[in-house]
């Protein structure tokens, strides 16, 4: 059991009577024409809380946080998401439970930084054949996604957390330069910044520019960590310099972009409404609507219009459920990102691996909600774990797993050391652990 | 752990800046969420008082009001359906919505308002006065910039709809003061104003010019006096008071009244010259044209005709009262005029209440003050038996319009009276079709302005 039960149970507490608060907000302000679907959206919604504590009792990990911020991040799109239908979202609780899972694979895969650097070339590879099947999806059907049955999946998206582990496992080898003519170069360096000129090609060729900035985040956290490592401080020369030349590709691009990229660059919504500024200007109108407190779960109109589930779904929750709970939700995932902040990861490969997703969320986080609120052009990426959409929820999962392996490592070194008694001494009792 | 402090401080800084984004976020929507409010299907309007109280505009629909009560100001207070864009209340419905961020939109006892600056009861007098005849008429208070009277014929009443929008008369659904008239007579006051600011008084009350009925300028052109018989040998003030066209051609050709200073004066009076980009003021969001007229060669007709108020010029009767004000106050600034006094917001707090404003400087004191003796005078000799009771300060004007098919009447001028401080333009349109005459609406006018200032 845990070391520390109260805080287990105070977790599970706070879970559940989050989501219980927010079903008896439908209850009493919602639109559910059947009472019976309340019901059911709240048995689902409160058994798979208490299943997944159940269930995160069979890891051993030296902190849950995450988990407990999972489940709660996740039912509340549950929640959000039936209340746009006004009916429990089956579709999407399945694709939640998916989530789950993948949050312990990519817990397990990515705890041991020694297996992925010895593995590495199959993460190359993988980012290979995603890549490809992007360029095959594309030219095959002049699609994004990859329907099965009524689910999508889009496996560009796929592309994230191993771009997230190639830039981390590439930390080790920032050591070993090699001479090539006059240059000391580093063949790591070479290879991610191939992989990510092959990213922007194949994205740019498929039309996907929504995704280009995560994986400019993701690619540029991973660098200026790589070109900092191992000297005690920031290089400050270097990092003027990288920002300088990613300013100059922005303006490259920002002047070379096809012309229906330039046309949402400077598009006033309140002038074209009815047009291309449609979704934005009934975004704002409907948070406007809501405003603090929201018209009440299922009372928005704005579930009528075209997105409102994923690339609109911050101004949909604004206003069923109000900007201030909108927030909350914002502040739940900003949390989960912020969590190696309060509880330090404990090697230098986990930290770039956190860096780098908490890049890609708060990118696309902001991506969404600044681009649905005119603040930056609309691009049209969804909200990690809130918007619906299976690969985003798969991938979304994966990286918090990924997250929670840098809270709870592996080390080669110690697991063979592990049974001397004194070095167990020596290691740190963190807050919540597994008493072994 | 140094080096993992290192990734801690990326990972800060980019959630800081998020932060700061989501900050900047919610700032935006606050402040500017009624006017996405504005932009919905869904508005909760509020109603519309006169200076005194009484209804002008009823958002909630709820009243009862007798017949064609609203038509004196229903196309200048508008409505919110949308076939008359330039109205107080389209250009406003972000203040009349009863909504704000905090209780949302509500749909019952919200207090949003905007009381404007209007005497509902003298722009009905003034409407009645015009019969079955069309025109406009504006004043307002040069000292205050209050807004008094802002009617327009034809108008409608907005509470009847737009079922029967076909046999609408032409120019129904627009307020004639915001856009340009061909002024007549009226735009001597711009010359003289220019001439006194170039030439100084001295100089021009020297000059005189002879009339004989016609004047043939020095490219050949032909300019007729509406006198055929002639004025005469005139100065300044007996060429004001006769109205007389030669006068003022021969005083744009002189050369003591530089061109291309004289443009500059015209410029700064607000004139757009030669084609150039249409401009227009801004009254609490409706927009009135400004002045526009050729000015390219002081010896050719084109451009002497329209110092002398005919061919192209235009002018908007707002902007022709608005001059009053900078000659009345002898200042050389005009009172920006507004019709918004204070708006009330949904809980029923004064907010944004409005203050006296003044454009730049047009031209000098000394210039305010003569042109102002010019027309008091004028007013004296000539209309203190048509307009009684006042000591008013006037200039008249007959405008050929359709190609000189139809003329229309016009009376611009103010009340030299601190306690009754009044500017105003007049318009009949075609003339001759009726007995009407502006100093008849004048003397409404000031009449019922008086009866209730």
């Amino acid at each position: 059991m845990y070391a520390n039960p109260v805080a287990y149970i105070f977790s599970c507490i706070f879970v559940i009577f989050a989501h219980s608060a927010m079903l008896v907000n439908i209850w009493f302000n919602g639109n559910f024409s059947e009472t019976r679907d309340i019901a059911v959206l709240g048995a689902a919604v409160i058994i798979l809380d208490i299943a997944f504590f159940v269930v995160i009792l069979f890891f051993k990990q030296m902190s849950y946080v995450l988990d407990f911020l999972l489940i709660l991040i996740l039912n509340m799109s549950v929640i959000f998401q039936s209340c746009f239908i006004c009916k429990f979202n089956i579709k999407h609780y399945i694709t939640c439970i998916i989530c789950l899972a993948a949050s312990k694979c990519g817990y397990i895969l990515c705890k041991n930084h020694k297996i992925l650097q010895s593995n590495k070339k199959y993460i190359y590879g993988g980012i290979g054949l995603l890549l490809l099947l992007v360029l095959i999806v594309y030219f095959a059907k002049h699609d994004m996604w990859i329907r099965i049955g009524s689910f999508t999946l889009q496996p560009s998206e796929f592309i994230k957390p191993l771009f997230v582990l190639a830039c981390a496992t590439s930390i080790a080898d920032q050591q070993k330069k090699h001479k090539i003519l006059i240059f000391n170069v580093v063949y790591e360096n070479i290879a991610l910044f191939c992989i990510m000129a092959a990213i922007c090609l194949v994205q740019v060729k498929s039309h996907d520019y929504g995704s280009l900035p995560t994986f400019i985040s993701i690619y540029c956290v991973g660098f200026i960590l790589r070109i900092c490592y191992p000297k005690a401080k920031f290089s400050k020369k270097k990092l003027v310099a990288v920002i300088a030349i990613i300013v100059v590709f922005l303006l490259i691009g920002l002047k070379y972009a096809p012309e229906y990229v330039q046309h949402r660059l400077h598009v006033d919504i309140w002038s074209d409404k009815t047009g291309d500024g449609y979704q934005q200007s009934q975004a704002l109108i409907a948070i406007a609507n809501g405003g603090w407190f929201g018209v009440g779960p299922g009372r928005g109109y704005l579930s009528n219009i075209f997105a409102y589930d994923n690339d609109i779904v911050f101004a949909t929750v604004s206003e069923e459920w109000g900007l201030l709970f909108a927030l909350m939700m914002v502040l739940t995932i900003l949390i989960i990102t912020a969590v190696p902040l309060i509880n330090p990861t404990r090697s230098y490969y986990h930290a770039t691996m956190s860096s780098c997703i908490c890049a890609a969320f708060i990118v696309q986080m902001a991506l969404n909600i600044f681009g649905s609120c005119n603040l930056i052009p609309f691009t049209g990426v969804t909200i990690p774990f809130i918007s619906s959409g299976g690969s985003s929820l798969l991938v979304s999962g994966f990286m918090t797993g990924m997250l929670t392996a840098g809270q709870s490592p592996v080390f080669n070194e110690h697991r063979s050391k592990s049974k001397s008694k004194s070095k167990k001494q020596e290691e740190a009792v963190p807050a919540w652990r597994w008493k072994e | 752990m140094k080096s993992i402090k290192r990734t801690q401080r990326v990972t800060s800084l980019i959630i800081l800046l998020f932060i700061i984004g989501m900050a900047i976020l919610v700032l935006k929507i606050i402040h500017e969420s009624s006017f996405y409010m504005m932009n919905s299907d869904q508005l909760q309007l509020g109603y519309v008082y006169d200076r005194k109280g009484d209804v002008l505009y009823d958002g909630t629909g709820k009243g009862s009001y007798p017949d064609n009560y609203f038509i004196d100001v229903g196309n200048i207070i508008g409505d919110e359906k949308g076939q008359m864009d330039n109205t107080l209340v389209a250009r406003n419905l972000e203040k009349l919505n009863n909504y704000n961020f905090s209780d949302g939109l509500l749909k019952d006892g919200g207090k949003a308002a905007i009381y404007t600056t209007l005497d509902h009861a003298a722009n009905r007098a003034v409407f009645d006065a015009y019969g079955y005849m069309k025109g406009c008429v504006s004043a307002y208070n040069y000292k205050t910039g209050e807004m008094l009277v802002c009617t327009s014929l034809p108008s409608l009443d907005v509470t009847k709809g737009y079922d029967n929008i076909q046999s609408f008369e032409s120019a129904t659904l627009l307020s004639k003061n915001l856009y340009g008239t061909v002024p007549g007579s009226t735009q001597k006051v711009s010359t003289v104003i220019s001439a006194l600011e170039i030439m100084g008084s001295g100089l021009l009350y020297s000059k005189s010019y002879t009339c004989t009925g016609k004047y043939l300028n020095q490219t050949g052109g032909e300019i007729d006096c509406h006198n055929a018989y002639g004025h005469g040998t005139q100065n300044i003030q007996e060429a004001f008071e006769n109205s007389c066209n030669p006068f003022f051609a021969q005083l744009i050709e002189d050369t003591d009244l530089p061109f291309e200073r004289l443009k500059k004066q015209y410029e700064k009076l607000g004139y757009v010259l030669n084609g150039d980009k249409p401009k227009y003021l801004d009254i609490d969001g409706i927009q009135c044209a400004t002045a526009s007229t050729t000015l390219e060669n002081p010896l050719e007709f084109k451009t002497q005709w329209g110092c002398i108020g005919q061919g192209d010029t235009l002018v908007s009767p707002i902007q022709l009262m608005m001059w009053e004000s900078a000659i009345a106050n002898e200042t050389g600034r005009m009172t920006m005029p507004y019709f918004i006094d204070h708006v009330t917001n949904t809980r029923g707090t004064v907010k944004e209440k409005a203050k006296t404003k003044y454009s730049d400087k047009l031209f000098s004191e000394n210039t305010a003050s003569g042109v102002k003796q010019i027309m008091l005078t004028n007013g004296a000799d000539r209309y203190s038996y048509l307009i009684s009771g006042y000591n008013i300060g006037v200039k008249s004007g007959t405008a050929q319009v359709q190609e000189g098919a139809k003329e229309n009447s016009l009376l611009v001028g103010f009340v030299d009276d601190p306690s009754f401080p009044i500017a105003f333009c007049i318009l009949i349109e075609d003339k001759d079709s009726g007995w009407l005459t502006t100093e008849n609406i004048a003397q409404v006018l000031l009449d019922n302005l008086k009866n209730n200032f």
